[in-house]
């Protein structure tokens, strides 16, 4: 169990050195030196966060609440996200992850990574459908289909 | 079902008014009329239109009123999507083919547009340019004309009615459930959607074809016709934002569009991958 739980703790930690720097000192701390990293580490940190039991052996960090700052390329741009990651007896007592966007998109990105949902399309008949109207492409101007029909004409297509 | 319907062609394109009653004739006459209203000001087809002046000489043009709308909107779309989104692609479109004359034969290379807001100054509906400018609002001009359609029908008392221009869709009063057309197959739907007193846009590129890889829909940033996005949908208050937005959809990401507008959206990649917002009153088909 310790041995889990002392795990759990060391791949919280990986990913915060992954977002950033673990500043050496306690609350209030912040570490401005950023990696480049992909988003989805901050999620692996907040999964590992409630760990509860203690390691046995000595203490390896001082207790206390560490913050530390990492950067991610967004289709929007540079990205920033605040990681807040408390220690209590070398667990993770609480993490907290903060979206420190500056432009308004980034925002909502950090806040939801996936906006939409996608899927491969399977089409269905629409004599199947129950619908109304149909809203596509499928007709359009009619100077512009005389001139396709035109050319097909021409090429004798 | 509509009781009545209304069709007639307008902007080149085949229109169509469901009404509980029958549409009287004064009414109809006034939807023509702002139909070529419309067309007169903004068509790039025709040689006797405002647009049409301006890409034959420089100098200022007063718009109708109508125009600040539509033109803000586009100031704002051009400034979300860096350029991608433009009235200024005009003279690209022209340059493949698809100009007034629907010569439908590339030339050589690209023409990328000037930025927007460089090369033509605009205070309220009146726009000043320096140079020989092609303006096409065909990336929200359909959509928004579905708007003026609807407002002629409200000042005749006409409160339940789907108006449908052909891809573009407004709807006053009951539910309608809406097939989103596949963009290869017309007989077949990727998905259903329900609009209530909203409006639907639809946006393809793979249907109005004249040769390899040349469409109507391009890039302003590159005068190039886009590949990765075939077909897009937005549901949006009014026709103009939907139509906007389903334009934009090909360039810009949803959570960005999400930032300054109330929008839903579904859109297809080429790979056959469908994507939709989560709000979506419907469903995409997978």
């Amino acid at each position: 169990m310790i041995t889990r739980h002392q795990k759990t703790a060391v791949t919280a930690l990986a990913g915060l050195s992954l977002l950033g720097v673990v500043t050496g000192c306690s609350t209030g701390a912040d570490a401005s030196d950023a990696a480049s990293t992909p988003a989805a580490s901050s999620k692996s940190t907040s999964d590992a966060a409630p760990s509860t039991s203690a390691p046995a052996g000595s203490s390896e960090y001082k207790d206390g609440e560490y913050k530390a700052e990492g950067e991610y390329t967004s289709p929007g741009g540079k990205e920033t996200v605040g990681v807040s990651l408390t220690l209590a007896g070398d667990k993770v007592t609480a993490v907290t992850v903060t979206p420190e966007s500056t432009n308004p998109n980034g925002k909502k990105y950090q806040g939801e990574f996936a906006d939409g949902i996608a899927a491969e399309v399977v089409g269905k008949s629409l004599n199947e459908l129950k619908v109304s109207k149909v809203a596509g492409s499928s007709l359009t101007s009619g100077g512009f289909n005389d001139a396709v029909d035109k050319i097909k004409a021409d090429a004798g297509v | 079902m509509p009781a009545s319907s209304f069709r007639f062609t307008g902007i080149g394109t085949t229109w169509q008014i469901d009404t509980g009653d029958e549409l009287p004739e004064v009414v109809t006459a006034r939807v023509r009329g702002r139909v070529e209203e419309f067309d007169r000001a903004y068509s790039r087809f025709r040689s006797d239109s405002l647009v049409a002046s301006l890409a034959a000489e420089p100098g200022s043009v007063d718009f109708p009123p109508d125009a600040v709308d539509l033109f803000d909107l586009y100031d704002k779309l051009d400034e979300i999507s860096g350029g991608a989104v433009t009235p200024l692609v005009g003279r690209s479109l022209e340059h493949l083919g698809y100009d007034s004359q629907y010569s439908l034969t590339a030339g050589q290379g690209r023409i990328v547009p000037s930025r927007w807001t460089e090369a033509v100054s605009r205070s309220g509906s009146r726009i000043t340019t320096t140079s020989p400018t092609v303006i096409d609002v065909g990336a929200a001009g359909k959509g928004y004309l579905v708007d003026l359609v609807a407002e002629v029908l409200v000042e005749a008392g006409i409160t339940e009615f789907v108006i449908d221009a052909s891809g573009d869709l407004l709807t006053s009063g009951e539910p309608l459930r809406v097939g989103l057309e596949h963009p290869f197959d017309p007989s077949k739907a990727i998905g259903v959607v329900t609009i209530e007193n909203e409006s639907l846009c639809a946006s393809g590129s793979n249907r109005r074809v004249w040769g390899s890889g040349l469409h109507h829909i391009l890039d302003g940033r590159t005068g190039a016709p886009t590949s990765d996005i075939i077909a897009t949908w937005a549901i949006a208050a009014n026709g103009l934002l939907a139509d906007g937005l389903a334009t934009a959809l090909f360039f810009v990401q949803p959570e960005r569009l999400a930032e300054h507008f109330e929008f839903d959206w579904v859109r297809m990649r080429s790979s056959g991958i469908a994507e939709r917002s989560r709000t979506l009153r419907g469903e995409v088909f997978s």
